[in-house]
């Protein structure tokens, strides 16, 4: 079994590093793809020097109160997002580390971020962990945490959330489930958390999410400034790096380029023909789609389900109740209600769908997700029921590239948008622009 | 050659046609509800406590073709869930006054939601299934029996007193106690059953009125001792894996001179389980059941003890091997795998890994894996 096309965290750190720099270079791009780069950059450059730095690093699953990491010093590592990145700048790393996991016996249909976590781990190539950290805000494939956990001698902990989130006895548990992770956490580092610290990383977190909110507006502009290359940037900043200056200063200057492209009538593309909304993620599996899409159909996304706050998203209830707080968010952030029941998701989608004008819905139906496979179908339902956006639902692996053709993709957008461009709906929202 | 089980095929008459039986409708004849339920966290007892008949979803011994219900399901989910709403699509669980899941696992949790988003239905409910098995996680899931409890109450218009729960935690120990004890006496160098015919006891207990399954498991265990009855095969077999209702996948193994003498899957041993303490306050005993005094189930994060039961089960029904069967899709047993091989191999305990579609035959290809599987436990004994 070959490992030659497995990239290592200090590969990816290198070529991330390149990657920003090369991007200086290109024309034509907006400047905050620069930031966007190297925010990539240093977080995987935090994770590769962590231990020589002496710090503790957690690999975790999706939802986690990522400030407390952030207050007690403990270096993030999240497992999907890892496939992510190294899709960005390694394409054949992750088809490799599933051919991996596979050999040792791991079946093919449960989700990929796990396998290519399985995979690298399997052959020593995944980031040195200390423990795993995970919830069922989260999908089935956490117990993968308890299970390499045991394999790889590596501490975990799962912290549990009710089905339905927002009732107050549901919140008081969540609550109690972020003490046990501290307690967990202190015990494994030997070291007490800062409280005052805690409350710091809060406030930039709330603080991201001002300015989240702020650049949802821009970005629902029509035409919609944001261009492609700097569209993963919220993502980044929200999910891996929230409770850190950096990535204060990288959304906030990513908002003040986004008001200036509006002020100045820049579009992502010269001629925005379609507006589209991924009503369950953005394509990691191929990172040049959006680019490709923007130039062949004038087609700019607008909006994506895991990186959009829903409402106001007043977390912040009580500044000197630092997990309070973090509870509320935790319930309340992007991509939250993919594991909550899925009419939330739909109600989600459909207020996205309104507030960003999106013209047509991408469903990308990854594989290996079994929450998606069940939503899909209601999210397609009730975006076009009430809102008249049609859905095409993509068959992929969420990183795995190979999975589905380039080509094939292609087909299926070649007839989508022909069909959105014929449509009553599509016709009558742009008589309205 | 055996006589078949009289008392089994009065079980069998009295649960056809599948689902809607003549028992479920003359149940409904007098005006009762039946509530359906998708998996082990959900309390029958609570659903009996009401006056409604809990009856549990699930395919059965005809494969169901799929297709309609992957426009609402996508085929990336297993088949098990698709079955079910396929059945729905065709109607045939159109008796349903009502429907309880848990979120046991992703595909549960979406069937629920396919199920009240396309065809609600009078009473709809779900709960959440703990990870974990210690004190918080009882005290969560508490929270959420006594929230179901006062819905399935408003549902039925007045309160389900602690008493008539303690009543049903009665009836339904006493079930469980006769299933065990069936269990109990297929560890007999020659069981009185065969897996195939335990399988539809299983199922029975899941379909009837419980005081009516309990008197039939009466006369079934008198039958088996007033007959002797035994089953002569050469190997005993051992079946893991994803719920199977199917009962012909079973008796296909048997077919090879073998014989099946114990489960680890939710509608088998688990579901014969151990008994409800009836010393606490009955919700809390629920609760303390469900989630501390059942083995250890695929759903747990930490499932080390799962595994451990598993090698304790095949040892102390002395199996030869183990058939593995996973549902395609099942994520769970997917991440259990490899632990489970290894576990099983320190143990010496031969296992054959079948990938399913739910509720479908045996094709060719499992059976030539299951002979050759059949023929190395042979040249091992030998």
């Amino acid at each position: 079994m070959s490992d030659a096309s497995l990239i290592t965290t200090e590969e990816l750190a290198t070529r991330l590093k390149m990657a920003a720099e090369g991007i200086k270079k290109v024309p034509g791009l907006m400047k905050s793809s620069v930031g966007y780069m190297e925010l990539l950059q240093k977080y995987v450059e935090r994770i590769a020097t962590a231990k020589e730095k002496g710090k503790f690093v957690a690999t975790h699953g999706t939802q986690q109160p990522i400030e407390i990491y952030e207050a007690m010093d403990v270096v993030g590592v999240f497992n999907e997002f890892w496939g992510v990145v190294s899709d960005v700048v390694k394409l054949e790393s992750v088809p490799e580390a599933l051919s991996i996991s596979a050999s040792t016996g791991t079946p093919g249909e449960v989700c990929s971020f796990f396998r290519n976590m399985d995979g690298l781990l399997h052959v020593g190539k995944w980031p040195r962990t200390d423990f795993f950290l995970y919830a069922t805000s989260s999908c089935d494939n956490v117990k993968a945490f308890h299970t390499l956990g045991r394999r790889y001698g590596i501490a975990s902990f799962g912290m549990e959330r009710p089905h339905y989130p927002f009732t107050s006895r549901a919140l008081d548990f969540w609550k109690n489930e972020h003490k046990r992770l501290i307690a967990f956490l202190e015990e494994q580092t030997g070291k007490k958390l800062d409280y005052d610290r805690l409350k710091e990383t809060v406030r930039l977190s709330y603080r991201l999410t001002e300015i989240c909110l702020e650049i949802d507006k821009l970005v629902a502009h029509v035409p919609s400034p944001m261009s492609s290359e700097c569209f993963g940037g919220v993502l980044l900043a929200l999910r891996l790096m929230c409770g850190t200056q950096d990535a204060v200063d990288f959304l906030t200057g990513l908002r003040d380029e986004l008001q200036e492209r509006v002020d100045n009538g820049i579009g992502a593309v010269k001629e925005e023909r379609f507006r589209v909304m991924w009503s369950s993620f953005t394509p990691f599996f191929d990172p040049k789609l959006m680019g490709f899409m923007q130039q062949k159909y004038g087609a700019v996304s607008v909006c994506e389900m895991l990186a959009r706050w829903r409402g106001e998203s007043k977390w912040m209830l009580d500044p000197d109740d630092p997990l309070g707080n973090l509870a509320y968010r935790t319930q309340l952030a992007p991509g939250n209600c993919q594991y909550a029941p899925s009419i939330d998701w739909a109600e989600n989608s459909v207020a996205q769908a309104r507030i960003f004008t999106a013209d047509g819905a991408i469903f990308n139906n990854n594989w290996g997700c079994k929450q998606a496979a069940g939503l899909g179908p209601i999210v397609r339902d009730e975006l076009l029921r009430h809102c008249g956006v049609p859905t095409l639902t993509i068959a992929c692996d969420v990183i795995d590239n190979t999975f589905t053709s380039r080509a094939d993709i292609e087909a299926q957008l070649d007839g989508f948008f022909e069909m959105l461009e014929g449509s009553k709906a599509y016709q009558e929202r742009r008589a309205h622009a | 050659m055996n006589a078949p089980l009289q008392t089994l095929n009065e079980m069998q008459r009295a649960t056809s046609p599948f689902p809607e039986s003549v028992t479920v409708k003359d149940w409904k004849a007098t005006g009762r509800k039946v509530i359906g339920w998708v998996n082990p966290y959900v309390p029958e007892e609570i659903i009996h406590a009401a006056g409604m008949l809990p009856f549990q979803v699930a395919g059965d011994n005809e494969p169901v073709q799929m297709q309609g219900a992957e426009a609402y399901i996508y085929s990336n989910t297993c088949s098990y869930i698709r079955t079910c709403w396929q059945l729905q699509l065709d109607g045939k669980y159109g008796f349903l006054d009502g429907l309880v899941s848990c979120s046991f696992c992703d595909q549960d949790k979406r069937l629920y939601s396919v199920w009240e988003y396309y065809k609600k239905l009078p009473y709809m409910d779900i709960l959440y299934a703990p990870r974990k098995r210690d004190e918080e996680a009882v005290h969560l899931y508490l929270g959420d029996l006594e929230d179901f409890r006062d819905r399935l109450s408003q549902c039925r218009l007045s309160r389900i007193p602690d008493r008539d729960v303690a009543n049903s935690i009665r009836v339904y120990n006493r079930g469980r106690e006769l299933m065990h004890r069936l269990y109990e006496l297929r560890k007999r160098d020659r069981p009185p059953v065969t897996g195939a015919e335990a399988l539809e006891v299983s199922k029975a207990a899941a379909r009837l009125p419980r005081e009516r399954f309990n008197e039939l498991m009466e006369q079934l265990l008198d039958e088996i001792q007033r007959t002797g009855r035994q089953i002569k095969k050469a190997r005993r077999l051992m079946v893991i894996g994803s719920d199977l209702h199917n009962t012909n996948q079973v008796a296909a193994l048997e077919t090879l001179d073998a014989v099946v003498v114990v489960d680890e899957m939710n509608c088998g041993i688990r579901y014969a389980w151990g008994q409800v303490d009836t010393q606490l306050p009955p919700m809390e005993a629920l609760a303390r059941y469900y989630v501390l005094g059942r083995p250890v189930d695929m759903h747990t994060w930490n499932s080390d003890g799962r595994l451990e039961f598993i090698g304790e089960m095949a040892e102390q029904y002395k199996v030869d091997g183990i058939i593995s069967e996973i549902v395609r899709f099942c994520t769970y047993n997917g991440w259990d795998k490899f632990d489970l091989k290894k576990q099983m191999a320190q143990r010496g305990i031969p296992i054959l890994e079948l990938d399913l579609e739910y509720g479908h035959p045996a094709g060719a290809q499992v059976k030539i894996r299951a002979e050759a599987f059949m023929e190395m436990l042979e040249s091992r004994a030998g």
